[in-house]
């Protein structure tokens, strides 16, 4: 049979494919360690060191390589993927609770979420950037690129909440209001529990989509950098193994955030089911 | 909360299933923060991108008197023809590339791996790359394509070529290998996932009546994947068009996409060109999608 043949070299090929993918990534990893300052970001490694680590954090002497301006860029990039991250799953979530009945207009409220994420953010960034200038609006990382990273980040938001909301069981909530809870108290107590794993979704979506965000935020966060444009920046002069350091350390602070988002959802998913229990017992 | 001014009266809520406890108003009311947001801050920008397109350019100046000066400059200018088709031929061949790297891979995942847990972990796999930044991914490539990068030692070490081969970094080819292996997921992703609802019956009674596996490729598997190629390829579609960066970083200055000429043009605070440039952009963008959507009825299949 062909599929008995076709199987294993299909697994090969699965096996070149993450080579691909991760391939850079290992060189990329390897090269940090290259030796400082004179080490360059080639191979032959000249002699392993964690020489661009400690230049990384500010430890290693000066040196004819400028610091990456990290420290107050990552502290922009961090407060302004939070501020995004809140704002577009309260806008997403909404907009999701909205959309589970029929109202006129709702094919084009779809459309109008859904072209945030569609539109390429050069040209989200060059627009804001243009009604920005034109109304005489100075553009900072909070104003104008939270804007520009909201637009970008609620689509995904509130597609995760229809989905959420496509498998909720509405008799629930209407068993809560008929036993006399307020509209306000059933959300709160009966459907956000429920859909709090979808939430927490949204949340990570709207997080990491905005932490790594630049194209939009390019033309519409004026002066101050944030982190990605910090490394931008490094595109145009010559790069040094610093730049990898780097690469190494935000990979290992992206799994640090997927292990508490991982940790999240598993306690939201235990204590969901001891309070079934609870109730079954009661 | 708004949900509580808003609650619908008791009769009305318990006669309908539908209502959730808010009245038409309350829909409304939920949805409009998303709607002035989206027009305030993509509606207008856009609008603002046609009509500053037409605005007067002076060399540091701009201003509202309407002319096609611009239009003309683009339409004029070999520099940014040849960008308009730099852009729509590595688009075409990204897409190209990312379709015949990712089918098998989705190939593998969604169809012969029949358990589901290793099924999504496999999908993790891939997708893990994306929580280290783009810049750094982008990057990464360097020291793995250049003259002195882990490909030419490879190659050298393994005795296939003897001269590094430098037509590897800074040239369209490095753009589009840096370009596949960022956006190719995006293309096992929606594969994978229309491939897993085959019913395998349906292969099976293709099988028992004789026919073989690249006539069931051809003739089930892949109409049945098509939904899911199309969608991946909106989605690099949509990415590749609006980029900017890879080309920078790997193309040494070569490979002038749109995107590029916009961040120039911004960066000589020329708005007036960047505009047309964005305006181009988007029209072909619409273009493409709307040609996309036409292969199959998104609506219909998903």
């Amino acid at each position: 049979m062909e599929s008995r043949v076709l199987k294993p070299i299909l697994a090969v090929y699965l096996g070149l494919f993450l080579l691909f993918l991760y391939g850079p990534f290992l060189v990329l990893g390897i090269l940090s360690f290259q030796q400082g300052p004179e080490g360059g970001p080639q191979f032959p490694i000249t002699e392993w060191s964690i020489f661009w680590y400690q230049h990384i954090l500010g430890l290693a002497p000066p040196s004819r390589v400028a610091p990456l301006p990290i420290g107050i860029s990552l502290f922009r990039s961090l407060s302004l993927a939070f501020m995004t991250m809140i704002t577009s799953t309260v806008l997403g979530v909404m907009s999701a609770q909205a959309f589970r009945r029929n109202f006129r207009g709702k094919t084009l409220a779809f459309y109008l979420i859904v072209l945030g994420m569609i539109v390429p953010g050069v040209l989200v960034g060059l627009g804001s950037a243009l009604v920005a200038t034109t109304t005489g609006i100075e553009r900072h990382w909070w104003s104008t690129a939270f804007a520009t990273h909201v637009v970008y980040t609620l689509p995904f938001a509130f597609l995760v909440m229809l989905a959420i909301f496509n498998r909720f069981d509405g008799s629930i909530e209407e068993a809560a209001w008929s036993l006399g809870a307020s509209p306000v108290r059933t959300f709160r107590k009966v459907t956000f529990p429920l859909i709090f794993p979808g939430v927490l979704s949204a949340m990570l979506f709207a997080f990491t989509l905005s932490y790594d965000e630049f194209s939009r935020t390019l033309f519409s966060s004026g002066r101050e950098q944030t982190l990605p444009l910090a490394i931008y920046g490094t595109f145009t002069v010559e790069i040094h193994p610093n730049v990898f350091a780097f690469g190494v350390l935000t990979t290992l602070f992206s799994f640090a955030l997927l292990t508490v988002y991982a940790i999240l959802m598993t306690l939201s998913v235990r204590r969901a089911r001891r309070v079934a229990i609870q109730e079954s017992i009661a | 909360m708004t949900v509580a001014n808003i609650a619908a009266p008791a009769k009305a809520r318990v006669k309908t299933r539908a209502a959730k406890g808010l009245g038409v108003a309350g829909t409304y009311l939920l949805l409009a923060p998303a709607m002035v947001w989206m027009t305030l801050f993509l509606v207008v920008p856009m609008a603002m991108i046609v009509y500053v397109s037409f605005w007067t350019q002076s060399t540091f100046k701009i201003d509202s008197t309407l002319t096609l000066a611009s239009w003309r400059t683009f339409f004029a200018s070999d520099t940014y023809i040849n960008s308009l088709w730099t852009t729509v031929r590595i688009w075409l061949i990204v897409l190209v590339t990312t379709f015949l790297v990712g089918y098998p891979t989705a190939l593998y995942v969604g169809l012969f791996v029949k358990n589901k847990t290793l099924q999504t972990a496999l999908l993790v796999v891939c997708v893990i790359p994306f929580w280290t930044s783009f810049l750094i991914r982008v990057l990464a490539w360097r020291p793995m394509l250049g003259k002195e990068g882990a490909i030419n030692i490879l190659l050298m070490k393994a005795h296939i070529i003897s001269q590094p081969i430098e037509a590897l970094l800074f040239t369209e080819l490095s753009v589009v290998i840096g370009m596949t292996q960022i956006y190719v997921v995006f293309m096992v992703g929606p594969i994978a996932f229309m491939l897993g609802r085959i019913d395998p019956s349906i292969i099976e009674a293709a099988r028992d009546l004789g026919a073989d596996f690249w006539r069931i490729l051809r003739k089930i598997i892949f109409p049945l994947s098509l939904p899911g190629v199309v969608v991946g390829a909106i989605f690099v579609s949509v990415m590749v068009l609006g980029e900017f960066a890879t080309s920078a970083a790997l193309s040494g200055r070569k490979v002038n996409l749109l995107g590029n000429i916009i961040v120039t043009q911004v960066g000589s605070l020329k708005w007036a060109l960047a505009s047309v440039v964005g305006v181009i952009l988007t029209v072909i963008m619409g273009l493409v999608i709307a040609g996309l959507l036409r292969v199959v009825d998104l609506k219909k299949e998903l």
